[in-house]
């Protein structure tokens, strides 16, 4: 059963230059225990998307639409009183940049205890206890004297592994992790990877992780969603889309990725890049949004927007002339 | 921590040593001849002679303020040429009604800028917020004394609800001692209202923008929570130095309230003693003022400490 089902999303911003659709009409859903991610470049709209799950959007500028059903509630009708006990209980949140999204002027301990005393309730005590156990579980040395440090006094990789403490502590059913990685050194993103899929396995937490890292998609994700310009274009289980991307966005993306060594290999090949940049979101657009910058556009695509398709089993794209059936990659 | 206060002590001393040169040339810088000033105007040759040897002004500068300064560090600070009385003799009887006008309107200030700033920054751009920092600008635009005037006439003389002046030592218990500041401590505490609220203004509106904020709204707290512990505690280094700052418009402005409601304070005795060129009352006083506040600057230095653990000394 769908943990979360979203239907036809729509998040646009009034700008003075126009509303700015940033997520506009993107359904998706993830089960229970599931990883799904979602890609797409800068302003792709795939933050926006796990703000707007949380309902962490500012309103107004911001609006959103359609149907967010968590475990069968549409989140979107709920009282601010009834989503905040949603947040950081049923679903949490992890940032991309753990330098900043502490709170540099309140200990850890009691940045982890507060989502356990809202939530669970516990008294101040009881939450100290859990919030050690925790910053155990995170794997930080030393946590009964962590617990009592503030957020500088610790490396960017002990702040993400307190993030997910923090996010983690009550148990939630579904974890959204914003480019948690991003931001910290490479053995480190590797360590914290490794973490989050131990910890989901414990917890049974279903993971939606936000990223433009292909490697880390590969590593964890099971499904993938591939996001351009505010819409979905593609989404299939993680193999599938590595094998045989169907949407030239998402081919571009697979081929924009550097392959480690191949210099050496004589297998180096220029980096594919994908010329020219996101259409501006506060137009409308008509036809195909990637068709600006896709070298199979014709004025089919200029002119009709696609509709998502299942092209193979469990693998939609938005594309005229992605190809159906089973392709060779 | 405590080597860090010493410290600040010890670096204060130069600062003094500056403030107490200046407080002493006041006698020299003042038009005139300092003996024929002190004499007075009845005074014959004689006398005049006979001040300048007894006060020492016939010996070089540097002596005359060296031993002044020595005078100063034992507790010395001259005696009144008006009433003859020790100048801290004098200072200490008017001590009380001054320290408790500034601390009742410090805390007024506090309990009231504070939250309307904050508000103003969670209502930012909306009616709430342009009816608080209306006030703000009225309440900085207008002097002491029209506010204190104004006061007085509404709710003294008009509602009869608190008396129109005076002051009662806080031994006679402590609503006739309240009862005495209530008004004068709202007529000086309206620019200092003004100012702080709207120092907490700017800095929340900047702490708000913060991810850490966004942390906070994720993990579900509420919106109480949220600007009174996680953006307050971030914003209030920029607002305690403001309060620290904003005590030196509290002495300037204690003089004049001090005057509107007949307050036997420190401020009725400056202008008193200006406007008998009592000079040595005058250095007292300034000189007072002075260390008070470099007193409340290195009391805020050690206050950052407490609310930003990333401020070691």
């Amino acid at each position: 059963m769908a943990l979360l089902e979203v239907e036809n999303l729509q998040t646009h911003f009034r700008t003075p230059s126009g509303i700015n659709r940033a997520v506009d009409g993107v359904s998706f859903h993830v089960n229970e225990g599931e990883t799904l991610a979602i890609v797409g470049e800068s302003g792709c709209g795939k933050s926006v998307t796990s703000m707007s799950l949380m309902r962490l959007i500012p309103e107004p500028p911001g609006r959103i639409a359609g149907a967010i059903r968590f475990a069968g509630r549409d989140l979107l009708k709920l009282s601010d009183r009834e989503m905040r006990a949603i947040r950081g209980n049923d679903i949490s949140m992890i940032f991309q940049e753990p330098m900043t999204s502490l709170n540099p002027v309140l200990t850890v301990g009691r940045q982890i205890r507060e989502t356990l005393m809202i939530h669970q309730g516990l008294d101040k005590q009881a939450a100290e206890a859990h919030a050690i156990e925790m910053l155990t579980l995170v794997g930080i040395p030393e946590p009964k004297r962590r617990v009592r440090e503030y957020p500088h006094q610790l490396s960017g990789g002990m702040r993400q592994r307190v993030m997910i403490a923090v996010a983690l502590a009550c148990n939630p059913k579904l974890l959204i992790a914003d480019e948690p990685t991003t931001a910290l050194d490479v053995t480190i993103q590797a360590q914290i990877l490794k973490l989050m899929l131990d910890l989901k396995s414990r917890v049974g937490a279903a993971i939606i992780l936000i990223t433009h890292d292909l490697g880390v998609v590969a590593e964890i994700a099971e499904r993938v969603m591939v996001m351009y310009a505010g819409r979905k274009v593609e989404e299939a289980p993680v193999a599938e889309l590595f094998r045989s991307p169907r949407h030239p966005y998402t081919q571009g993306l697979l081929g924009a990725v550097p392959r480690l060594g191949s210099s050496l290999t004589g297998t180096a090949r220029r980096l594919a890049e994908i010329p020219g940049q996101v259409p501006d979101l506060r137009k409308p657009i008509t036809g195909c949004v990637f068709a600006g910058r896709c070298a199979l556009a014709t004025d089919l695509c200029r002119q009709y927007a696609p509709g998502l398709e299942e092209k193979a089993p469990r693998h939609v794209a938005a594309c005229h002339y992605a190809a159906k059936g089973a392709v060779a990659a | 921590m405590l080597s860090y206060i010493l410290r600040r002590i010890v670096a204060t001393l130069p600062v003094m040593a500056i403030v107490a040169l200046f407080v002493f040339s006041l006698l020299y810088i003042a038009p005139g001849d300092p003996a024929v000033v002190i004499a007075g105007d009845q005074a014959s040759p004689e006398d005049v002679e006979r001040i300048r040897q007894s006060l020492g002004l016939d010996r070089p500068f540097l002596i005359q303020f060296g031993s002044w300064v020595w005078r100063i560090l034992h507790g010395d600070l001259g005696t009144s040429i008006f009433t003859n009385l020790p100048v801290s003799t004098m200072i200490g009887q008017r001590l009380g009604p001054t320290l408790s006008l500034m601390i009742v309107t410090l805390l007024l200030t506090i309990v009231v800028a504070v939250p309307l700033g904050v508000v103003a920054a969670w209502k930012a751009g909306s009616l709430i917020d342009r009816v608080i920092m209306g006030f703000a600008v009225f309440g900085f635009s207008l002097p002491v004394f029209v506010v204190g005037y104004m006061l007085a006439y509404i709710f003294a003389l008009e509602l009869e609800w608190l008396p129109v002046q005076g002051y009662t030592p806080l031994a006679q218990g402590f609503w006739p001692w309240l009862e005495n500041l209530i008004l004068p401590a709202v007529a000086l505490g309206c620019v200092y209202i003004a100012l702080i609220a709207r120092i907490t203004r700017a800095t929340m509106l900047e702490v708000l923008q913060q991810d850490y904020i966004r942390t906070a709204r994720a993990k579900g707290l509420g919106q109480g929570g949220i600007l009174f512990v996680h953006a307050l505690k971030n914003a209030a280094v920029p607002i305690v130095t403001v309060i620290g700052i904003g005590i030196a418009l509290l002495i300037g402005g204690a003089v004049v309230t001090e005057s509107v409601f007949a307050i036997p304070g420190l401020g009725r005795l400056t202008i008193d003693a200006i406007l008998r060129r009592d000079y040595p009352v005058i250095q007292g006083i300034v000189l007072l003022f002075s260390f008070v506040y470099v007193l409340v600057n290195l009391m805020i230095d050690v206050i950052y400490t407490l609310v930003d653990p990333r401020i070691r000394y």
